[in-house]
């Protein structure tokens, strides 16, 4: 009964002391308030059809290499939309899977630490990173080997890439703020985003990078407008 | 050199990792320190000389710019005939290195800049003073100060397992569980499905290592070097790190030993091509059992660089042939490695092709026509074989004049299986006419190699190669040699036992 009651004890006085040091910051966070991102694109789409000649039974016979996609009212899928300098983020693990000989999702974010990467085809894989600030990896996934766990400190944006199927290509932003991928509307939701001014981020594999200085309310929601333009 | 570390530094040998006197040296030296204390601190060999950063530049200059190019990003005027590309060093990715990081020791730099990298134009320069490659590992080094900012971090391989029949049957298993064959092919000739694609970082195409020839590693062929490789992968290139990725941390020796009994460890080049004599029947079949009871000759040849276009590059630079012959016909089993079987589109790829080059007549005396296929004065007698054309008797004239023959009887067959072509070509031991040779046991004949891989873009004067090789027919096998010895001794002794009876015959007289 004296156990029970000390380690009750312990959890309480570790749990506030916890509270006490976080509280705070997610207090600070709650305080903040939502950026709604549109990305627009006027341009076409540009998504390559190519043939597969190996792995047909997993990766199928065709795949597609999505570089722009553009959905409905021009909105610009799989653009980065970031906050870069919200302070109090909550963490973002992102998940990647290699599935039909595809990077799932296409693009991802994630604040720095520790990513998972899944192989759900029972076929090898290698990702090969090609990432400056990090450490470059290039590390096989066999069948066997259903996740692996990989960490990256340092922003950037990374290119993921698969030497067994050429046409495999992913991309995983590391951010250090709020961050979020445009949906095929081309809309990305920042949310708890700190009251003040922020720079918020778009960054697309082929359009490139803009950023615009946006007015933050807190428990508000503040929208704001990119126009990517082709290069 | 920078005398106020070398009095000062716990290691007598100057600064070792020989940075610039730049104002900021003082901040690389301290970090030369930590990486150095690191170095001594992991058991690596400290260098043993020192390393001048300078005096390694004018190595460098004299002996390396021509194709890793000045400011060392790989682009020497030489690069664009290399395939591999030269090192660009300026992005500080190693290919080859014992570490767990991506930074190599030096001993690693010194390993490839003395013995080479085998199967590439990377020449072992074990030929200049050791000094001097110290001197240049510390210059090349400075193309990427970045990369050697983190020290070098030893990789801990699992414990070696030692080769036997288990093992390799284990590395069989796991070769085919992490799927080598998608790049190395099924049996490691370097002819998998992700081959065509594969590239480098910097965009430039990379073929897969053939496991069979381990004399042509990159990174050496001794069961650690593999073992090193397989763990580490090959950085810059899409050989990945599989230490994370076998079922069992032991399954990297046993891939080793797998990969170790995949071939010979050296090609065990003949000097002479030995035609055995045989009294049967000669198959047309290369894959007939006959064959593998002849005895190959493994020729090693280059890339012809005489005339344009030239062959930088020998994608073939190994046949073996088995070559037999009996009363009626001469007949050669040829083995290559080709990744691909081409037919070709006659723009960027052209017909796979071998052929066999002989004096259209026996050679009095030393004199042989131009070995590179013959010139307008002397021809020269081909018995080729071509991908889609099958086998023909051709004259040449040069490696652009090839005028094929009317009539003769050569036939043959190839057949194209995981990466290797085998070919039986045959014609009748005699032949009519001037313009074809013939054949007779004990005479050295000459004889000449070229091969074609067309998928990567042989053809006409780029091809492979050798200068001419002598060819040997064996002396027709007999029961003389059963029935004269025994005659022989049989009559010795019935002289002895006569000569014995007439000396007793005397002593009793």
């Amino acid at each position: 009964m004296r156990k029970v009651f000390v380690a009750l004890t312990a959890t309480t006085l570790v749990g506030s002391a916890v509270m006490f040091a976080i509280g705070p910051r997610l207090a600070g966070a709650q305080g903040g308030g939502t950026v709604e991102v549109e990305v627009k694109y006027n341009g076409a789409p540009v998504v390559e059809k190519l043939k597969v000649n190996k792995d047909t039974e997993k990766c199928g016979t065709e795949t597609t290499i999505e570089k722009v996609v553009v959905g409905s009212n021009k909105g610009l899928a799989y653009a980065v939309v970031s906050a870069p300098n919200a302070k109090g983020a909550k963490p973002i693990k992102a998940v990647v899977d290699q599935h039909g000989c595809k990077f799932v999702p296409h693009v991802s974010v994630m604040t720095p630490g520790e990513m998972e990467l899944k192989n759900s085809d029972d076929i090898l894989h290698n990702i090969h990173t090609y990432s400056t600030a990090n450490a470059a990896i290039n590390k096989a996934q066999p069948k066997f080997k259903k996740t692996m766990t990989e960490k990256f400190d340092k922003p950037e944006v990374i290119k993921l890439t698969c030497d067994v199927h050429s046409w495999m290509l992913g991309w995983l932003a590391v951010v250090p703020g709020v961050a979020a991928v445009s949906d095929t509307n081309g809309v990305a939701k920042l949310e708890n985003v700190p009251a003040g001014k922020q720079k918020i981020e778009v960054w697309h594999e082929t359009l490139g990078k803009q950023d615009k200085e946006v007015d933050v309310k807190a428990g508000q929601t503040t929208k704001v407008s990119f126009e990517m333009k082709g290069k | 050199m920078q005398p106020g570390i070398r009095s000062g530094g716990p290691i007598q040998s100057g600064d070792p990792f020989g940075f610039p006197r730049t104002p900021s040296s003082l901040v690389d030296r301290a970090f030369g320190s930590i990486v150095l204390a690191t170095l001594v601190l992991l058991g690596a060999a400290a260098p043993a000389a020192a390393q001048d950063v300078n005096a390694g530049k004018a190595v460098y200059e004299r002996k390396c710019m021509l194709c890793h190019g000045e400011k060392g990003d790989g682009k020497g005027p030489a690069a664009e005939l290399l395939l591999p590309k030269p090192r660009d060093f300026t992005r500080g990715l190693f290919k080859i290195r014992s570490t767990a990081n991506k930074t190599p020791t030096d001993q690693d730099l010194l390993r490839i800049v003395s013995d080479g990298m085998p199967g590439t134009s990377m020449p072992a320069w074990e030929v200049l003073p050791e000094k001097d490659r110290r001197n240049v590992v510390a210059y090349v080094k400075s193309f990427a100060p970045d990369t050697f900012k983190e020290a070098p971090k030893k990789l801990e391989l699992p414990k070696e397992v030692a080769s036997s029949e288990a093992s390799i049957k284990r590395g069989k298993e796991m070769f085919e569980a992490i799927e080598c064959h998608k790049c190395h092919g099924t049996e490691g000739r370097a002819d998998g499905p992700s081959r065509p694609e594969l590239k480098d970082e910097w965009g430039h195409p990379v073929a897969p290592a053939n496991l069979t020839r381990r004399w042509n590693f990159r990174g050496g062929r001794s069961r650690t070097e593999i073992a090193t490789r397989i763990a580490n992968g090959v950085l810059g290139t899409p050989m990945p790190a599989f230490l994370d990725a076998v079922e069992k941390p032991e399954d990297i020796w046993h891939l080793t030993n797998y990969i170790v009994s995949l071939g010979p460890d050296s090609p065990q080049p003949a000097t002479l091509v030995t035609v055995a004599a045989v009294k049967d029947a000669i198959p047309d079949d290369p894959a007939a059992d006959f064959w593998k009871k002849v005895a190959p000759n493994n020729i090693l040849l280059e890339g012809q660089v005489i005339v344009d276009p030239r062959n930088f590059n020998p994608a073939i630079d190994l046949v073996s042939v088995r070559a037999v012959y009996n009363d009626r016909e001469i007949a050669f089993h040829l083995t290559w490695d080709d990744p691909d079987e081409t037919k070709g589109d006659g723009k960027s790829t052209f017909p796979d092709a071998l052929s066999l080059q002989f004096a259209p007549q026996q050679p009095t005396g030393t004199e042989r026509p131009y070995f590179l296929m013959g010139d307008a004065n002397d021809g020269v007698y081909l018995l080729r074989w071509e991908q889609g054309k099958g086998v023909s008797e051709v004259t040449a004239h040069g490696p652009t004049k090839l005028t094929p023959m009317q009539g003769g009887e050569a036939a043959g067959k190839a057949v194209f299986k995981n990466g290797q072509y085998t070919l039986v070509m045959k014609r009748p031991l005699t032949a009519a006419g001037a313009e074809r040779p013939s054949f007779q046991p004990r005479v050295f004949t000459p004889i000449a190699f070229q091969a074609w891989e067309g998928g990567a873009g042989d053809t006409g004067p780029k091809m492979s190669l050798t200068s001419w090789y002598y060819l040997r027919l064996e002396e027709p096998q007999s029961n003389r040699r059963f029935f004269i010895p025994p005659v022989a001794a049989l009559l010795t002794f019935a002289v002895l036992g006569m000569l014995v009876r007439a000396a007793r015959s005397r002593a009793v007289q």
